[in-house]
């Protein structure tokens, strides 16, 4: 199963919430910190055009 | 030189402290939250918790009040703590304030005597001898083992306190651990955290505290 | 741009760092022998049993490896300062008594490590005697001793820092950076009867220091000693720098997760503890690229446009350069692939608590910190006898390449014994005391510690023959220039 349910003491948080499947958590977070990257780098290339 | 513009953003070396700025920001802040989250879920438990059965990462002092095993759980693929009926410890039960005064005496015993320079702790610590995260549940402490009949006890925590006092009379091994001058209230205390710590869901670890295939695949542990 | 910065060592900053290297590499002495004290004791028990102990050995093993890179670490950054700046330090009077207060206060933990070890089970000894947290078992005094002490090397480091015309990006990376090391250091400075939370915070600490604030450091430190020794660019440099900075602190801090799989804490650490330390070595990956690619096209550069002259080699400081070569392959080696071996839940379930963490730790602090230290030090005694070029001599050779053979053996002899715990204790009969027991006595671990123990002297032979070096070299090389500029 792709999918499972938390099974952890605790699932009443975002953490857990998010951590359902396989690296789903661990994915999210990394997309967070890694995508606003894009948006940097074409707000540096508009800079380096002018 | 610092003028020459970068032919690329690849190679600009702005664009690079910005993101370096922005991933170690936020890498921050992350951490942050589940600090607060993992924070509310490591506090210590109450005694009120325990009566009620309600399962804590790490529960209050007077788990020392019940018994505590090592089973396989299914659901979440591995081995919890699981806390039994009541029982006694040092032959009494421990009031709220009286585990946690034991319990905060073993553990700045374990500090003091540096513990951890020679065991591991939670797989912490240093690799000189056992492990003591689950001691608490060790065989070798059990009702008839070898450590009770060498010590003359009658109980596993009476076994671990006389154990701890005086290491090298019964030590069985060649690797001793030293006399570090326990008096019989710091064993007391030691024996309480280790009980308190076999009591931590410590997500499995370690793995199969159980020699026996077949107990292992009942669910049943080695741990006593 | 940036040149003609060199104040030379005049500047009471440089006199500052000698002092720091100096002690060093007493305290890095003390580490080996104190090792070695704790390789004998593991084949036999009986060595100084009851008069000192296993854990003593190791307390003062740790704790001086730990100083001793601390020390290197600010005098690396009170010798680049001036250079870094173009400036001489601020505050260097507070800076010196600070060395001092430091000095004294490590003589008397070292001291009371040694002869008083531990004490009753209260508050008192938590305080003053031993706190027993591994790496971090200085007493409470001494704990607030040293946030003091290095806040004023930080005030040193940030006035000058604002006090200067020039910003270099190695420069804003190392004021950011020493914040965060030295803020961090208050998070292991708290008591808590809760173990959990105890080792917790405790990982703030040793974590974020050594996988996230020092290898940040250390790339500071390669930056600046490329620059130095084999005049990179330095746009390229930092730029380097900074993708550095992002991968270290993008991977690291949430990294921090691979401590968090079994002390208490949430599931939900697995996977974050797994992914992000999983990405930590492809900043040292990175590392590695740009030490060597930039030496490659210095050197380039420098056949291409010199063919046939005097002379045939970019680097001006061979010793410095090979440490930091070294350090390149280390770094990736010991930090990176040694610590991805177990950064995975499913793996470290088996290894957590077992020799493959000794491994690990060995080849890592070796070839992360220690090389590019020693590398600095070189760097050092290039500048205070003014030398044009330093040039490796034999003992220097044999210093580098002992000691890198010797931290090697161990590593493979500790990964081989660790790799029989795994199997026997961990695997087999489940990490009871019996289980423990066992997997010591079979001939994978105990030969493997006597290997441990011999590669531990050959760290040692090398050392001396760097402790010589470090001593001799710097001499050596400038009476001979004397003689030759007298020949001329």
């Amino acid at each position: 199963m792709l999918f499972e349910q938390c099974t952890d003491t605790s699932c009443g948080n975002i953490f857990a919430w998010l951590n359902q499947g396989p690296l789903t958590l661990t994915i999210a977070m990394h997309l967070f910190i890694i995508l606003p990257m894009i948006w940097i780098y074409y707000d540096e290339k508009k800079k380096l055009k002018k | 030189m610092d003028e020459q513009q970068p032919n690329s953003v690849w190679t600009s070396n702005s664009f690079w402290k910005r993101s370096a700025g922005w991933v170690t920001g936020f890498a921050v802040v992350l951490l942050m939250f589940l600090t607060f989250d993992t924070m509310t879920q490591i506090t210590m438990g109450t005694d009120q918790d325990l009566k009620d059965g309600i399962t804590k990462r790490v529960p209050a002092a007077t788990v020392i009040n019940y018994q505590i095993g090592y089973k396989m759980d299914y659901s979440r693929g591995h081995e919890m703590p699981v806390i039994g009926k009541p029982e006694l410890f040092f032959g009494k039960t421990w009031s709220v304030k009286e585990a946690n005064q034991l319990l905060n005496l073993g553990k700045l015993t374990e500090q003091s005597k540096d513990c951890m320079n020679c065991h591991t702790l939670l797989g912490n610590g240093a690799y000189y001898a056992p492990d003591l995260t689950k001691a608490w549940l060790d065989p070798m402490w059990k009702k008839g083992g070898v450590m009770q009949l060498m010590t003359h006890t009658k109980t596993k925590e009476e076994a671990m306190a006389a154990f701890l006092q005086y290491p090298v009379k019964y030590a069985i091994h060649v690797r001793k651990m030293p006399n570090l001058k326990i008096t019989a209230k710091e064993a007391q205390g030691l024996v309480a955290l280790l009980k308190q710590m076999s009591s931590i869901d410590t997500n499995g670890f370690p793995r199969g505290f159980s020699r026996n295939v077949q107990d292992f695949k009942q669910g049943v542990s080695n741990a006593h | 741009m940036h040149t003609n910065l060199s104040v030379g060592f005049k500047s009471g900053s440089r006199k500052l760092a000698a002092k720091y290297f100096t002690v060093a590499i007493i305290l890095f002495g003390a580490q080996l022998i104190m090792g070695l004290i704790a390789a004998i004791q593991f084949i036999d028990p009986g060595f100084l049993f009851g008069i000192f102990d296993f854990n003593i050995s190791r307390t003062i093993h740790l704790n001086a490896l730990i100083v001793w890179m601390l020390y290197a670490m600010i005098g690396s950054v009170y010798y680049m300062l001036p250079d870094e700046t173009g400036i001489e330090t601020v505050g260097l009077k507070l800076g010196t008594l600070a060395f001092w207060i430091l000095t004294a206060a490590v003589t008397v933990v070292v001291l009371v490590f040694a002869f008083i070890q531990i004490g009753p089970g209260s508050q008192m000894s938590i305080w003053f005697i031993n706190e027993g947290r591994e790496y971090i078992e200085a007493p409470r005094w001494a704990d607030i001793g040293i946030v003091v002490v290095v806040l004023i090397f930080y005030s040193n480091v940030l006035l000058t820092y604002l006090k200067s015309k020039q910003r270099t990006g190695i420069m804003a990376v190392l004021v950011a950076d020493l914040f965060a090391l030295v803020g961090l250091y208050l998070a292991g400075m708290f008591y808590t009867d809760n173990i959990s939370v105890d080792q917790y915070w405790w990982w703030w600490v040793i974590h974020l220091w050594v996988e996230a604030t020092w290898e940040v450091f250390v790339g500071a430190l390669a930056a600046y000693a490329l620059i130095q020794i084999i005049g990179a660019n330095r746009k390229i440099v930092e730029m380097w720098l900074w993708i550095e900075v992002l991968t270290l602190f993008g991977s690291g801090i949430l990294g921090l997760g691979h401590h968090y799989f079994w002390i208490g804490t949430p599931e939900y650490w697995w996977e974050i503890g797994a992914l992000f330390s999983s990405l930590e070595p492809v900043p040292l990956i990175a590392m590695f690229v740009h030490v060597l690619y930039d030496w490659g096209k210095k050197q380039g550069y420098l056949n291409g446009q010199n063919a046939g002259q005097a002379i045939k080699s970019t680097i001006k400081n061979t010793p410095a350069m090979s440490w930091i070569v070294v350090n390149a392959f280390g770094n990736f080696l010991g930090a990176g692939i040694w610590g991805f071996f177990h950064t995975l839940p499913q793996v470290n379930i088996y290894t957590h608590g077992t020799q493959f963490t000794a491994a690990h730790g060995h080849l890592a602090f070796y070839g992360a910190y220690a090389t590019i230290l020693v590398g600095m030090m070189y760097i050092a005694i290039q500048k205070y006898y003014g030398l044009e070029r330093l040039v490796s001599t034999t003992k220097t050779k044999l210093g580098i390449a002992l000691t890198t053979f010797g931290v090697l053996g161990m590593t493979i002899a500790l990964t081989i014994a660790g790799y029989e715990q795994v199997l026997v204790e961990r695997a087999e009969l489940g990490g009871g005391w019996q289980a423990y027991f066992t997997a010591q006595a079979l001939p994978w671990f105990t030969q493997a510690m006597d290997w441990r123990l011999i590669m531990g002297v050959v760290t040692c032979i090398g050392f001396v023959y760097l402790v010589i070096d470090l001593m001799t070299i710097g001499k050596n090389a400038n009476a001979q220039a004397k003689i030759k500029q007298a020949n001329i």
